[in-house]
């Protein structure tokens, strides 16, 4: 097995909500070029920890954060890290599409050209249609790259979300549930395509599939009560794990 | 695992897998006791319930090959229910292959009852193969009370059931070099011997299976091994 570099070195992280401690004291260390699959029951803290990862939770007021995150070796908590510029080296997409209220193409361009990406128009349109294609919505939507992103199908929808996010060439993608709204064509065209962004950068996905997870991932971690109960090979994870926790999640016990 | 799945007729499938395993080995436990059992009472006709039987140990297998396979697609079972699936389609395997060798025994004894008996060797078969049966069926007792323990226990007793079939094949040879018209009988007494031992290896097989199912990992090939018999040649001064 070939050694890979860690993209985010976590220590002691402690999130608190107001008074309730939602995740307690995670030690992790995310490999580049990777994908990393984050499961755990409703409220296991899974999506919490994601969101620390490029500081999503700055903007819950009760929200606290404690303990190293580093990404390349950089506090992502330093006060001199601008939250923005961390955001489009560490991209996002929800459980829910949200895309803009502007056009499918603007969706897709808007992170590129407030980041200077693209030199002229034309090459903006080969990152937004290269970034779709990625997506596996070029086809669906190249007749109508006008029209409201709103407007598409929830499915589409998120995958405009995908195009957008992997639009900035992002050094890693953070995915929260992404495929939860989406048919199992369409899944499995996300999943094709998490692996292939998996050679350039380093993917964290929560899910509650745990096939999916299975099938995409290479590491597994799994989080319960706002522990980090085991994180391992998702080949040990899901035949041979070690903590009964784990044990009881994945083979539909209850924990 | 003890505790139970949420969706319970997941657990259901599982205890009925494992249901099949325990009625297929007693299957094959009865075979394996009767093989030897006609082979000593040169009774033809338990001979050809044993063939006759064999195809219910088949098509045993083929069920649980089937069932098996039903709730690998419909459940995609991990973890611990992986190891308990695969687990239950390799020793499938294993006994089947054992309803095999009892079958064969009972082929040869159709043959034997018209040769001249060997001296001793039809008892020493039965000491052998009274080893294996045990063999088995505590085999099957540690899988399905998934103690590690006891199949360890199963898998170094393989030592003493190797020796006995070398100690055979010995004597086997000094029969047949002794008296030339030994031959056949020696041959086929032979075969025999080999097949108990070979019960004998899918007994070790089959606890192995418990380990992995219990543990996760199948043990190491550091087991004591007797059968040195490849080894010899019909010289003993060789050895």
């Amino acid at each position: 097995m070939d050694q890979k570099d860690i993209k985010f070195r976590c220590h002691g992280v402690q999130v608190y909500y107001g008074d309730t401690h939602a995740i307690k004291d995670v030690d992790v260390d995310i490999e580049d070029k990777t994908v990393t699959a984050f499961i755990g029951p409703s409220g296991c803290g899974k999506s919490t920890f994601l969101r620390c990862l490029n500081r999503m939770n700055d903007t819950i007021a009760s929200c606290r954060v404690e303990g190293d995150i580093r990404l390349d070796d950089e506090d992502i908590y330093h006060r001199d890290v601008d939250p923005v510029q961390l955001r489009a080296k560490v991209g996002m997409v929800f459980q829910k599409p949200n895309p803009f209220p502007k056009s499918i193409y603007d969706n897709v361009a808007y992170g590129p050209k407030i980041h200077g990406l693209a030199k002229n128009k034309a090459g903006l349109d080969e990152i937004v249609e290269k970034s779709l294609r990625r997506a596996a919505l070029w086809d669906e939507v190249k007749d109508r790259l006008d029209t409201p992103g709103t407007g598409l199908s929830g499915g589409q929808q998120q995958r405009l979300c995908i195009a957008r996010a992997v639009a900035t060439e992002p050094e890693v993608l953070l995915m929260d549930e992404p495929c939860s709204a989406l048919d199992p064509i369409a899944t499995a065209q996300v999943e094709e395509l998490i692996d292939e962004l998996k050679q350039r950068f380093s993917v964290v996905i929560v899910t509650h599939s745990m096939q999916q997870a299975a099938r995409v991932s290479q590491k597994t971690a799994f989080f319960h009560l706002g522990n980090l109960v085991e994180y391992d090979d998702t080949n040990s994870i899901f035949t041979n794990p070690q903590d009964p926790r784990t044990e009881s999640y994945i083979t539909g016990r209850i924990g | 695992m003890t505790s139970q799945h949420i969706v319970s007729s997941f657990d259901r499938d599982l205890e009925s897998l494992q249901a099949m395993i325990m009625k297929m080995g007693g299957q094959v436990e009865m075979a394996t006791a009767n093989s030897i059992k006609a082979l000593e009472a040169r009774d033809l006709e338990l001979g050809e319930q044993i063939r006759r039987d064999d195809k219910i140990i088949d098509q045993m297998d083929e069920d649980i090959k089937a069932e098996t396979a039903r709730v690998l697609a419909l459940r995609s079972p991990t973890a611990g229910d992986l190891r308990t699936v695969l687990s239950v389609m390799t020793i499938s395997s294993h006994l089947e292959r054992c309803g095999d060798y009892a079958k064969n025994i009972a082929k040869r004894t159709t043959v034997l009852v018209d040769l001249p008996q060997i001296n001793g060797t039809v008892s020493a078969l039965r000491r052998m193969s009274r080893m294996v049966e045990r063999m088995l069926a505590d085999a099957l007792d540690a899988y399905i009370q998934r103690d590690e323990h006891k199949a360890e226990d199963v898998r170094l007793r393989d030592l003493e059931v190797d020796q006995m079939y070398n100690t055979l094949f010995r004597s086997l040879l000094t029969h047949m070099m002794e008296d030339p018209r030994n031959i056949t009988a020696c041959m086929h007494l032979h075969f025999i011997a080999k097949n108990i031992e070979r019960m004998g290896d899918h007994a070790t097989s089959i606890s192995e299976q418990t380990i992995y199912l219990v543990t996760g990992e199948l043990p190491d090939e550091d087991r004591p091994k007797g059968d040195s018999t490849s080894f010899d040649t019909s010289n003993e001064d060789d050895d």
